[in-house]
């Protein structure tokens, strides 16, 4: 499949979220019917940790312009799970300076599964920095 | 082996069938369903895509059981309202077609899509996230459920009329149930109260008889003062640490129970039903068990100092301390009396600590507002206006209420008994709220005066000279934060415990094998904490019925091929004994490799971001599948 995204201008956000925490918050957001902009992409995901660190920069490769980890924070389920994350993601942000890549676009957040207000801050932040950043430009591709 | 679909080059070796459901409007007004359904039936992966008004209803869910039996499709992806709600309802349709429920992935384009998004862009969104769940349900493959022993055993938390009804109820289906009430007696909040509305039932005889069953039920065990201390496992295998200890009790104004010689299963008033049962050591003990159900009620709205005068003039009370003082002052009179005073005039203001407005009333300790109606108190008040007005017809009532919520059957009937009983009415508006001072400037001997605006009387500032002022007190939550904390309870903005569902599934929580019973949930009236209890007891008796859960297969699995023993799982895993590394003949050679024991995995993945090899992954959440819905998420041709 190609690596460009279409649609370009509007630079597409994934979103993490936990199956037991942040999912439920962006449910709970829909409850409210509080709009929020259409370029975000929620992936439910047991605990972010899954993901290894090349997952981030090929994202970023594939032409996705900020990725929210929106995870349980201290409310995690597993036990551990945070920490393992947290120190994953200090790698993941060197690897984005070596690749040029602001570190803005990505982010580690907590929402809880009533956390409306935080989830839409979260996301309208996100998405000015990826209309101020315009598509991600990698150094080595 | 004709390939009927001729429109495209079917290049996937599965068949996937998409589902849409209109919602009734809920999506359909939002997103083009019908523009989704031809933008996906191109898709490769793509054998039938069909759409409904409600693929939760019978017919929905029969029309994938048709194409699964028919061999249309293989894999099916629901698009409608968030998983939470409907993941198992179709689930079990595919099982129910005799095939493996884990062939499918639900797309949430109702509370991620239509109620957040508009016109075209949520088309849009709604198609990409259906693409997404058809690309990772083209990689789905069949998994077996792990089976576990469930013991048929539920334990109750909270002996109030919910805790007792539900664990009665339970017994009565031959299920042994441990009732676990953390104050010295049984019947919580109804306990205080002494005839109850709208039927005039005494609480006394409800508490002594309900209370009474379950003491005598052999399949009960019930342990008073007793509090959960600890928590572990999941639905048919919890673990509770119990501490049972000797009452926190000030010896100068309630005497032990028991040692007044109250004999085992005896009501008192204003306390409940005393079981015989009071530790002088604290003690500590587990339960294991399959299905918890929370029964921890409420507790009453206190008013803050100064708030309608409460705190400030001592003829400021509340509802419930007026309740007993009635039941403990039974004397005929023409004027009834309140703390050895005859009471000539009273006011009962509505609403109070309930419906809170933000911007109109100050935000209680903790920061919080209660915005909800308590439901139980409109009646409540009339109740007691009536009992006042009949047993002391010298006594005069002004009840000061918003509105007059008698929603139940045989409660509208109080309020116009209450009319007739010549309670008098005076209506606020929400943001002027009656005002109790000083009766100064006025004749007669009152000690208090109610100022209001009222709109009854088209605004006329009415003042009532008053011996008494009862604030009519609304319910709170039952503080259980330890509990919240321990069992990772939902609370909803309203802080009572949070259903999956308030409509579909309303006493159940998205933990599986943890139920609501009564007011813990919002405020109820007994009745219907009564429905609510016996609503779960049968939820807990049809999940522990099979004598065996089956808990969903998402743990870790190894690809020996890949794997290349380098441990680092085993090092990163974060349930001890999860992962090994053992000794296994591969080719004919000795190797060491990673091993799962699927019943310790928590399936959290952490092992899969570590494995050099991508040797290990989480079952039914791979990192193939995450990559190859963010490639749909990128992919131009899918809103094309
Ligand atoms: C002033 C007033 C008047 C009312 N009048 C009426 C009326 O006229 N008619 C009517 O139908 N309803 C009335 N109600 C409502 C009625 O009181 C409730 O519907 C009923 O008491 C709810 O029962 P419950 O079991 O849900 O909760 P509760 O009665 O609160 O019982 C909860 C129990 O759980 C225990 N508990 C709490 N936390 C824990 C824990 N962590 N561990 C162990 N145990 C715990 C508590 O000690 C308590 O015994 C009135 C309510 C009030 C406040
Ligand atoms: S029941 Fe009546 S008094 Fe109680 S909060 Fe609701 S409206 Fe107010
Ligand atoms: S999924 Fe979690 S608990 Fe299971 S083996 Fe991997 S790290 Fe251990």
């Amino acid at each position: 499949m190609t690596s460009l995204a279409d649609n370009q201008s509007e630079g597409k956000i994934l979103i993490l979220a936990t199956e037991t925490c942040a999912y439920p918050g962006a449910d709970s957001v829909g409850q409210a019917h509080s709009s929020y902009p259409a370029n975000t992409f929620i992936l439910r995901v047991r605990a972010p940790a899954l993901f290894p660190e090349h997952f981030y920069l090929d994202c970023f490769n594939k032409g996705i312009s900020g990725i929210i980890i929106m995870s349980c924070g201290e409310e995690c389920p597993y036990d551990g799970a945070y920490k393992a994350m947290a120190t994953r993601l200090d790698r993941v942000y060197v690897m984005m300076r070596q690749q040029e890549l602001d570190i803005r676009r990505l982010r580690l957040t907590a929402i809880c599964t009533v956390c409306n207000r935080a989830f839409l801050n979260e996301v309208n932040q996100m998405n000015k920095v990826v209309q101020e950043l315009g598509p991600p430009q990698m150094a080595q591709s | 082996m004709a390939d009927e679909n001729k429109d495209k080059a079917i290049t996937s070796k599965r068949k996937v069938g998409v589902y849409i459901c209109y919602c009734g409007g809920n999506i359909s007004d939002h997103v083009d369903v019908e523009k989704v359904r031809e933008r996906i039936e191109k898709l490769p992966e793509v054998a039938a895509v069909r759409t409904n008004m409600f693929m939760c209803s019978d017919p929905g869910q029969e029309m994938i059981m048709e194409d699964l039996k028919s061999g249309a499709i293989d894999r099916v992806v629901v698009a409608s309202c968030a998983p939470s709600l409907h993941e198992t309802t179709f689930r079990g349709a595919i099982s129910r077609a005799g095939r493996n429920p884990y062939i499918y992935e639900h797309a949430n384009i109702r509370e991620q899509v239509s109620w957040v998004h508009h016109g075209d862009k949520a088309t849009d969104k709604a198609t990409r996230l259906v693409s997404m769940a058809t690309a990772k349900a083209e990689q789905l493959n069949p998994l077996e459920p792990i089976r576990v022993e469930a013991g048929k055993h539920v334990t109750v938390i909270g002996g109030g009329i919910a805790g007792l009804r539900a664990a009665k109820d339970l017994a009565d289906r031959g299920i042994k149930v441990v009732l676990l009430e953390k104050s010295p007696f049984l019947g919580g909040q109804l306990a205080s109260l002494d005839q109850i509305a709208p039927t005039g039932d005494k609480a006394a005889d409800l508490v002594s008889d309900l209370a009474g069953q379950v003491l005598n039920d052999d399949s009960i065990t019930v342990h008073t003062c007793s509090e959960v201390e600890s928590f572990e496992g999941y639905v048919g295998n919890f673990r509770l640490g119990v501490k049972k200890q000797p009452p926190e009790m000030d010896p100068e104004k309630i005497k032990p129970p028991g040692a007044a010689g109250e004999a085992a299963g005896e009501f008192i008033p204003f306390a409940g039903v005393y079981n015989g049962d009071m530790p002088s050591v604290p003690a500590e003990f587990t339960v294991e068990t399959g299905v918890i159900i929370l029964a921890t009620g409420f507790k009453s709205y206190m008013p803050s100092k100064g708030e309608y005068g409460f705190g400030e003039y001592e003829q400021v009370t509340t509802l419930p301390e007026l309740i007993r003082s009635m039941a403990e002052n039974k004397a005929a009179g023409n004027l009834m009396e309140f703390n050895g005073r005859k009471i000539r005039s009273m006011a009962m203001i509505h609403c109070v600590g309930s419906r809170q407005i933000p911007g109109i009333h100050p935000e209680n300790e903790g920061g919080y507002l209660n915005e909800y109606c308590s439901r139980t108190c409109c009646s409540a008040t009339l109740n007691v206006s009536n009992i006042i007005r009949t047993s002391h017809p010298g006594t005069r009532i002004f009840e000061f209420y918003r509105d007059i919520r008698t929603y139940g059957r045989g409660q509208e009937e109080l309020y116009e008994e209450a009319a007739r009983n010549q309670v008098v009415f005076l209506r606020f508006e929400d943001d002027a709220s009656p005002e109790v001072v000083r009766n100064i400037s006025h004749s007669g001997d009152f000690p208090l005066m109610v100022k209001v605006k009222d709109t009854l009387t088209f605004g006329e500032d009415v003042g009532a000279p008053v011996d008494l002022v009862v604030l009519v007190t609304g319910v709170e939550p039952n503080t259980i934060s330890d509990l919240v904390e321990m069992m990772k309870l939902p609370v909803g903005t309203d802080r009572f415990l949070l259903e999956v569902h308030p409509k579909l599934r309303p006493v159940e929580l998205p933990i599986s094998g943890i139920l609501l019973a009564g007011t813990c949930q919002a405020p109820m009236d007994v009745g219907e904490a009564c429905n609510a209890a016996g609503a779960a007891a049968v939820k807990a008796a049809a999940l522990l019925g099979r004598g065996y859960v089956e808990l969903d297969p998402f743990v870790a699995l190894v690809d020996l091929e890949k794997c290349g023993g380098t441990g680092e799982c085993v090092n990163a895993c974060l349930s001890d004994g999860a992962l090994n590394m053992v000794d296994m003949e591969v080719d004919g050679q000795t190797v060491r490799r990673a091993q799962v024991t699927p019943a310790l995995c928590l399936g959290c993945g952490v092992c899969v971001g570590v494995c050099p090899e991508n040797a290990i992954e989480v079952a039914g959440w791979t990192l193939k599948q995450y990559e190859a819905m963010v490639d749909r998420i990128v992919a131009e041709e899918v809103t094309a």
